[in-house]
């Protein structure tokens, strides 16, 4: 134990580039500052990977015909970063400080110094924030399909949200579960039709779209939600077990309030991945940008690489 | 000590929960529920949620990574 504490303080605290972030962006931009010969350290709180390593199958990331499961496709991203000298820090980034030339950046376990930040925390489920959601958390109402799938085995449940996300793991949830009932705020399915044909192909399905959801009913457990039709007004509850929520993305900023151009909380950056602020550098999802994906992630990230290489080469 | 960690695939906290018990050189017993429905409905009685992962330490149940937590009922800290 002595041991292992002494090698924690021991442990390097100024890096060339710091990246906030595992996904596939801060994982890309991590490999070309790397191959730039620069110091680069990554924080993460949960696992390398992100987002995408919660998802079961990716099937749109091109190099894999058959697909490949997110957390796979998040281990050999690691891999390759660690082979290339990317040190990692598994940490949660709390507070920062990018004003100027050496950059501070705070973790719940310590401080660290860099010349360049790179931001690639990407985003978060967003809440629906209707009464029952908070109070059945974890007991009844699930962000994520892979994890708590076989809870559900033979229950009926409800999937809110028909976007790739929602199909995509709804067709994940068919594995196990007996029904789903998709709810969805707009008069169409707004997934890839390819995804819809795979979900409408199975009996134990049903859509209820145009429909708001108002309130996760329910006694000590779920029991059903109550859904509003948008043009009518009708209301209904629709008797489930369970629900899964994929209703968009919230941007991980927090942190970063105050400190930065930001709007509808995702960071502003020109086309060369820099942010308002010298030295501090974007991408992937976190970014303001129309398609949040793991192939235009990857994009950002090779982009912020060598803009951040770039800024070095400079210094 | 008996450690044993409650998990299904494709859930990022339990990789998490688990690299961090082999950091610190802690054996443990895996348990995948989605391979072991019976084990799924263990959980909900005993812990009262529907998540994973769930780590039993000598038979306390702890819902989730929490690290403070984990580290006390393995005596690390
Ligand atoms: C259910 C679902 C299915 C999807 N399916 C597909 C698909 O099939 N194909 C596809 O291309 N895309 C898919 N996506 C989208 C894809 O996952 C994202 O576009 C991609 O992961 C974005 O990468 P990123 O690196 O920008 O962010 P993320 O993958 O979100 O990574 C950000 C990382 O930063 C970490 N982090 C955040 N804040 C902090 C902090 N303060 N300190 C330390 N670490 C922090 C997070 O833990 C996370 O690991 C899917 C998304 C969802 C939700």
């Amino acid at each position: 134990m002595e041991f292992f504490i002494k090698k924690e303080n021991e442990k390097k605290r100024e890096y060339d580039a710091l990246v906030i972030g595992a996904g596939p962006a801060g994982l890309t931009a991590a490999i070309y500052i790397a191959r730039g010969r620069f110091s680069v350290l990554v924080f993460e709180k949960v696992i390398p990977g992100g987002l995408a390593a919660t998802t079961h199958l990716i099937e749109n990331y091109p190099g894999f015909p058959e697909g490949v499961e997110g957390e796979e496709l998040g281990r050999l991203m690691e891999k390759q970063a660690r082979n290339l000298g990317v040190e990692f820090a598994m940490e949660e980034v709390v507070d920062v400080e990018l004003e100027g030339e050496k950059k501070r950046v705070k973790t719940r376990d310590g401080e660290y110094e860099g010349k360049a930040v790179v931001i690639a925390t990407g985003s978060s489920h967003k809440k629906l924030g209707v009464p029952g959601e908070d109070k059945f958390t974890g007991k009844g109402v699930s962000y994520c399909a892979t994890c708590d799938a076989p809870f559900y085995k033979d229950k009926k449940i409800a999937v809110v949200g028909c976007g790739n996300s929602g199909m995509q793991e709804g067709l994940y949830l068919l594995r196990f579960v007996r029904s789903i009932d998709f709810i969805e705020y707009f008069p169409y399915i707004p997934a890839d039709r390819i995804l819809q044909e795979r979900v409408k192909k199975h009996e134990n399905v049903k859509f209820h779209l145009n429909h708001q959801v108002l309130e996760i009913v329910g006694d000590e457990r779920v029991e059903g939600v109550r859904v509003k039709k948008r043009d009518t007004g009708e209301e209904k509850v629709i008797e489930v077990d369970g629900v899964f929520i994929f209703a968009g993305l919230s941007p991980n900023t927090a942190f970063l309030n105050g400190k930065m151009e930001l709007e509808d909380g995702y960071v502003v950056t020109d086309e060369f991945m820099r942010t308002s602020i010298p030295g501090v550098f974007a991408c992937g999802d976190v970014r303001k940008k129309v398609l949040r994906q793991v192939a235009t992630a990857v994009g950002d990230g090779a982009v912020c690489g060598a803009s951040v290489v770039e800024y070095l080469e400079g210094r | 000590m008996r450690v044993i960690v409650f998990t299904a695939p494709g859930c990022p906290w339990c990789t998490r929960a688990k690299n961090y018990l082999r950091e610190r050189g802690i054996s443990f017993k895996e348990v995948d529920i989605s391979r072991n429905p019976s084990a799924a409905r263990d959980l909900v009685r005993m812990t009262g949620q529907t998540g994973v992962p769930v780590i039993v330490i000598n038979g306390k149940p702890v819902v989730g990574f929490n690290k403070p937590l984990i580290d006390r009922l393995l005596g690390l800290k």
